[in-house]
């Protein structure tokens, strides 16, 4: 009897113990840069980009964003560098080439590594944030430095235009 | 259980000999030395594997036996985003308790147990990628091993197993382990994925381990 209550204990111990840490649940682990759209004139109404595209320096469109009217946008950084340039196109009409204004938003960053947890591994995070822009169709943004991006709750950059 | 109490009763009371109907069957006591067979197998066909293990125990009572371990592991743990090593020596130290009523002199065991651990050892990181999940800027493997020493691991066990005299005096164990951690060192900006003598560290803080060993009865005396 005794042997038998020591066996269902033990079974009893590895059965509650089989939670997982196989799988990274975590998504996304490192943030990716967020930007909310706001009008211009109207400062708390938000307003969407028209036929938006938005490629990195040297790179092909982001797939998710070739011509889209999108009033938020979630875009990755580049982890192995401290800087990445993107380019944000928008329009007024579908394939009008004459139209396109093309801004260039630059952020800069220090990369930080941190560890998460075994089947995550780890993160970036990038510290030291600073935005540029050349103001093209964007008028303004705010903030312009950010101590810190280590999550995409909530948007980092409100851009108005 | 009767059988020592009658017997104990009969030495204390120091009565003239009667003649008990049954013959008294002792079975040895003394120290058993051993190893850990599985370990070394292992090894040899793991590349991420190496260990070996010494264990011995002493009997104490007709059912209680000290109990102890040492040994050393090295085991490298390979995750998607990680591949780090352990490496250290352990000891484990407790006692076994037999539940099993052996026929006339037979010295077999259904034991139970329990252990406290204590494992010293080097965790080293080997190599990392970051976890960007970005295919549009994809992260590459940092190959800039760091690795911290003299980080230490306490446990506690609790063990279920058999002993079977195969020779007189040659032993076959086979064991199971639940082990449940008491606390560990993690290097700095990581974390002990597993450690010598405790194995892979879950996220609950426990373990499981085995062991497969082979021993032998030095006998001191006969009870």
């Amino acid at each position: 009897m005794k042997r038998v209550s020591v066996l269902l204990l033990l079974c009893l111990a590895i059965f509650y113990n089989c939670e997982k840490d196989d799988f990274c649940t975590k998504n996304p682990v490192t943030p990716m840069l967020v930007l909310r759209l706001y009008d211009a004139t109207n400062r708390d109404t938000i307003k969407s980009a028209k036929f938006l595209s938005i490629w990195a320096e040297g790179k092909d469109t982001i797939s998710g964003y070739q011509s889209v009217t999108k009033d938020s946008i979630a875009i990755p950084l580049n982890s192995l560098t401290s800087e990445t340039v993107y380019h944000f196109k928008i329009n007024t009409l579908e394939g009008n080439l004459a139209n396109n204004q093309i801004e260039t938003f630059t952020i800069q960053y220090a990369p930080v590594h941190e560890f998460v947890s075994r089947s995550c591994g780890y993160r970036v995070l990038f510290n030291e944030v600073t935005f540029s822009s050349n103001n093209t169709w964007i008028q303004e943004f705010t903030p312009s430095t950010l101590t810190t991006i280590d999550n995409q709750n909530a948007a980092h950059v409100k851009i108005y235009h | 259980m009767v059988f020592t109490l009658g017997f104990s009763q009969e030495k204390n009371a120091a009565m003239p000999k009667v003649n008990l109907d049954s013959i008294v069957y002792k079975t040895a006591y003394g120290l058993r030395l051993g190893i850990d067979i599985s370990k070394p197998i292992i090894g040899a066909f793991s590349d991420t594997y190496n260990g070996y293990e010494v264990v011995g125990d002493y009997r104490i009572s007709k059912n209680f036996y000290l109990a102890a371990e040492i040994g050393f592991e090295k085991a490298t743990t390979i995750e998607d985003y990680t591949n780090s090593t352990s490496k250290g020596s352990y000891l484990r130290i407790g006692f076994n308790y037999n539940n099993f009523e052996n026929w006339l002199d037979m010295n077999n065991e259904i034991f139970t147990g329990v252990r406290y651990g204590l494992g010293i050892f080097e965790q080293r990181l080997n190599s990392y990628t970051p976890n960007a999940n970005s295919t549009y800027f994809p992260s590459q493997s940092i190959e800039n091993p760091m690795s911290e020493s003299g980080l230490m691991a306490h446990w506690t066990e609790l063990l279920l197993g058999i002993k079977v005299e195969t020779f007189k005096n040659v032993f076959v164990s086979a064991s199971v382990s639940y082990k449940i951690l008491i606390s560990v060192n993690d290097q700095k900006n990581f974390k002990s994925l597993s450690a010598p003598g405790f194995n892979r560290i879950f996220d609950s803080g426990t373990g499981f381990g085995f062991n497969y060993t082979l021993s032998y009865l030095i006998p001191f005396s006969k009870k």
